[in-house]
């Protein structure tokens, strides 16, 4: 039942917010709801298909798994601090040459959880790649074409960070 | 008119448009879309019981709960929405209506029994625990031979029965021609009952305007003027205060091209309360609610001639309708599908089938990706490696003898339907020579038996049915089912293009593909097109976009309607350059007369004169404006076709399968844009190793659904999924507008048979008989066991 509401902070994609919520309250709803950030999307709500995969404190979370209530401090990136309305992320712009995403409704997930692993994992091969994505569903693609994605955006980030 | 040979844009890869605004996270999915002031949210009480009669509902404690606007049983709506049912016209059905929630009896887990209309989404949780149900419970059925056993409970009792639909087939002389053949070989096929899956939970949101005259409806649907009619039908109001809008669509797979109770119960409420209603649910509710579908029992019996070659089939096929037919379809759609599907790509001509369709205790049954393609060709394809093993010739070799071959196209199959062109026997032949087949087969031991593991190789060749029109949906008895698709092509008066399609995208492209076909069509770039679908207030009536129908209908009727214009731009162009329309050329946004080099209009400049934006006037007799509307009904059906080849591995330790090699050979005529039909193939592929390997809804005896959640009913994942070696045959349809067949179902319908049969032949020196999908683990190693329990006791 509804109990007496708690005040969260929270930095999301470089924001700061202040929100008084139920302690109950799931941070996948407190982004979607709370901060109109819908792109983190909902597909089980019992932490399997990986669609509402967010980065907390720079690591993979299920914020369909979380309380709000329980991050406060917490800072969080989205779907929508990847790029923002800027240039297209190299992970973004590798699964848009690849054709890796249909219906895009597991996507937002696909990228935060490919962002945090090609930073651990720069060099990956296919077989460490395919790994790393199984915390994800895509009902879709079939995932080649993500496998594909992933592989050319480690390649691009490690030119990137060549030239750089 | 440009010939159809010099397509530009039409063929190519162009990169979806799409794709950026999914990835920054902008899309508006239902459940993204902004929430309207006032709105109720909604939540389903949901049954436990398989069947049982509903005693009382007590909904006080729930009423009493801050935040909780009402509760309804199926009582209080039975004013509001009439009872619900697809209108079926074909003998051997029997119509079943249901209440949109249940009133006194509920016939399977996750019906609807009460509904909560609250101010959040947490309260209208929190009120759920708080409905007390007093349910009598009853005998439930939840197989198709329970349901059909002498003494089982009858679920409607106004059909004396549990049959909702018979149907039968035969050609002439059946029995003479039949008993031609050398021998007879039957066997039984069985595929478990499967989910669509999508990512995207089901949800929708229904909005009055001020005065509650006029209502919105936001669904993720595929078939968004269908469901608009079926409300209209139901809740007794115009088509034309309803507008019907498919925001983003997180998949559909046949799913959501259903009308749904949820659909009719939030307009219905909408209307009652005068606000904006919302309901979405969660994956609980998914699996228990949504469509389910497949749950086949297919008899086959062939009979064939020393050579391999068939003299005639029998089909004996089952289908579980689970507890109410669904709605626009019914279960004819598996029934009549599998049966007519199932001549495949071959030339017999001797058919008799024998269809019937059981009521149970479950969640109604629909469509899904391949329809009844995926059984059908468990069966056929699995008698073909059967004949060959009986007399000893090659699988590959069987296949080969029964083919249409290439002189025979235009061939008419034995139910009558035609296949235009195809490419069956070169996309055999290919498949085959990807995989090193002749290699694999020398090298292969009798007993299967290499390095640990048994190793075999499984075919499947299919056809596919796509882009199915109006005569072929009557056949099958569909009475309400358009069959065409319609579009609106409009030049805008600064001579950009908007294409207007009765389609709805669930994924599949359309704002690129049906962009490009346009720009090609109209001599413009992609980017100076924009395509609007899923909305009924915007787009002309159509069907939708399921059974592998958009790019056929769809695409079809873009490309009629884009010539439609380019006849007006030419007529008005050709007034301004006092030319002859005829000879004038849509290239590069501009018209230009190719005799008089130097001359040419940009589309601005003529659309300016058709919007009378300029002081040149109109030729005599021409309407202002530059569009032109379309409604393309294509052939009965347009047969797409290709064949999979699959190597795999089973380990005896744990009956473990493994891909180990993948071939696809895919031929659905004019490809549109390449990369496009690629994820088609790899999707639908992935969707049919699902169904071969993994799974299946379970529902116990007494009809309890055992695996509403994802960590139990199980999809693939990223490692599940082989390298999928893939080959294009185009092979342009000679009946269908700019030549193309459909694209998206038969992945799936290749995958489960290939798989299935490529076990089979791992396992058979073992004498295992492969004749039940999913294939997991735990079933293939028990059916090792038992083979190696009986050789040792007979040697
Ligand atoms: S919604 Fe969180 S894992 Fe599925
Ligand atoms: S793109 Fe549709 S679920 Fe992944």
């Amino acid at each position: 039942m509804s109990a007496k509401k708690v005040t969260v902070r929270m930095k999301v994609n470089g924001k700061e917010y202040v929100r008084e919520v139920e302690p109950r309250y799931l941070l996948a709803d407190f982004l979607r709801h709370e901060l109109q950030l819908t792109g983190t999307h909902i597909g089980c709500e019992h932490g399997v298909c990986g669609a509402c995969t967010v980065l907390i404190n720079g690591k993979t979370g299920r914020s369909c798994l979380q309380f709000a209530a329980a991050l406060d401090g917490a800072e969080i990136t989205t779907v929508e601090g990847i790029a923002g309305d800027g240039p297209l992320h190299p992970v973004q712009e590798a699964f848009h040459d690849a054709h890796a995403l249909q219906c895009g409704y597991c996507t937002p997930g696909f990228l935060m959880t490919t962002i945090e692993f090609l930073q651990s994992n720069p060099n990956p091969d296919r077989g460490q790649i395919r790994q790393a994505l199984t915390n994800n569903m895509c009902r879709c693609t079939g995932y080649l074409n993500i496998v594909d994605a992933v592989e050319d955006a480690a390649k691009r980030m490690r030119e990137g960070a060549c030239g750089a | 008119m440009k010939a159809i040979e010099d397509f530009t844009l039409i063929g190519k890869t162009v990169l979806r448009r799409e794709d950026s605004y999914l990835m920054r996270g902008k899309a508006q999915f239902l459940d993204d879309l902004p929430e309207p002031k006032g709105l109720i949210h909604l939540a389903f009480v949901l049954s436990p019981y398989a069947c049982a009669d509903i005693l009382s509902v007590d909904a006080s404690a729930a009423k009493a709960l801050p935040g909780v606007i009402d509760v309804l049983t199926g009582k209080d709506l039975v004013g509001d929405i009439k009872t619900f049912a697809p209108v079926i016209e074909i003998e051997g059905y029997r119509d079943v209506r249901r209440p949109v929630v249940a009133v006194d009896r509920v016939n399977f887990v996750g019906e609807y029994v009460a509904v909560i209309l609250a101010e959040s989404p947490y309260v209208a949780q929190d009120a759920l625990d708080l409905v007390e149900v007093d349910y009598d419970p009853l005998p439930a059925v939840a197989g198709i031979e329970e349901a059909e056993a002498a003494g089982a409970p009858v679920i409607h009792s106004h059909l004396g029965d549990n049959h909702i639909f018979r149907a039968a087939f035969e050609t002439e002389d059946f029995d003479a021609r039949f008993a031609e053949g050398d021998l007879v070989l039957e066997e039984e096929f069985r595929n478990g009952k499967t989910a669509g899956g999508m990512i995207e939970p089901r949800g929708c949101m229904a909005w009055p305007d001020p005065v509650a005259t006029n209502f919105t409806l936001w669904t993720p649907t595929q078939i968004p003027h269908i469901v608009r009619t079926a409300i209209a039908d139901h809740l007794d109001i115009p088509e034309s205060v309803l507008r019907v809008v498919a925001p983003a669509v997180g998949g559909g797979f046949g799913t959501k091209a259903h009308v749904f109770p949820d659909e009719l119960i939030v307009v219905a409420l909408a209307r009652r309360y005068g606000r904006a209603v919302k309901w979405v649910q969660d994956r609980r509710e998914s699996l228990l609610t949504n469509m389910h579908a497949r749950g086949h029992i297919l008899h086959i019996k062939v009979s064939v001639k020393q050579d391999g070659t068939l003299c005639g089939v029998y089909l004996n096929l089952k289908t579980n309708c689970g507890a109410y037919p669904n709605h626009p379809y019914s279960p004819t759609l598996e029934a009549t599908g599998c049966a007519r599907m199932l001549p495949g790509p071959y030339r017999f001509q001797t058919y008799r089938y024998d269809v019937s369709s059981l009521i149970t205790n479950t969640c109604p049954t629909g469509a899904k990706r391949g329809t009844g393609q995926p059984s059908a060709f468990l069966a056929i394809e699995g008698m073909m490696d059967r004949i060959g093993r009986r007399l000893g010739i090659d699988p590959a070799e069987v296949r080969r003898r029964n083919t249409v071959r290439p002189e025979e196209f235009p061939y008419v199959n034995v139910v009558g339907v035609r296949y235009d062109t195809g490419s069956y026997l070169p996309s055999l032949e290919r498949g085959l020579e990807m995989i090193g087949y002749d290699a694999f087969r020398a090298a292969q031991p009798k007993d299967r038996l290499v390095n640990g593991k048994y190793r075999g190789i499984g075919i499947c060749n299919y056809t596919e049915v796509s882009g199915t029109g109006a005569p072929g949906w009557r056949v099958r008895g569909f009475a309400k089912m358009p069959g065409f698709d319609s579009s609106r092509v409009v030049v805008e008066p600064d001579g950009k293009i908007t294409v207007y399609v009765s389609q709805a995208d669930a994924g599949q492209g359309h704002y690129t593909t049906f962009a490009q076909i346009a720009a090609d069509r109209l001599g413009v770039a992609c980017e100076d097109v924009t395509v609007v679908e899923g909305d009924t207030s915007k787009t002309p009536y159509g069907t939708g976009t399921f059974a592998s129908r958009g790019s056929v209908v769809g695409g079809g009727t873009v490309i009629r309607c884009s010539e439609k214009v380019g006849v007006k731009i030419r007529r008005i162009a050709g007034y301004m350059l006092d030319a002859d329309p005829e000879r004038l050329v849509l290239k590069d946004g501009r018209v230009a007369d190719p005799e008089d080099a130097g001359r040419s209009l940009s589309l601005r400049e003529v659309a300016e004169t058709a919007y009378s934006m300029n002081n040149l006037g109109l030729p005599q007799g021409e309407e202002h404006g530059l569009e032109a509307t379309d409604y393309y009904d294509p052939p009965m059906v347009t047969m797409a076709n290709g064949t999979h080849v699959v190597q795999v591995a089973v380990d005896p330790e744990d009956g473990r399968v493994e891909i180990e090699r993948y071939a696809v050979v895919h031929d659905c005529g004019r490809v549109i844009n390449p990369r496009i039909v690629e994820g088609q193939v790899h999707g639908a592929t992935v969707q049919g190793i699902g169904e071969a390997l993994m799974e299946e809804i379970v529902y116990d005896a007494d009809g309890q659904h055992l695996n509403a959640n994802l960590l139990d009913y199980l999809m693939p994942t990223a490692m599940d999924v082989p390298e999928l070696e893939l080959d294009h045959i185009e092979t342009p349809s000679i009946d269908t507008v700019g030549g193309i067949k459909g694209a998206a179902e038969g992945g799936l319908t290749g995958a489960v048979p290939a798989i299935a049969n490529a076990v089979g032949d791992a396992l058979s020196g073992l004498g295992v008989n492969i004749t039940r999908v999913p294939l997991r683990p735990s079933s293939v190693f028990e059916q090792i066991r038992r083979a190696c329990t009986e050789k040792e006791g007979r040697a």
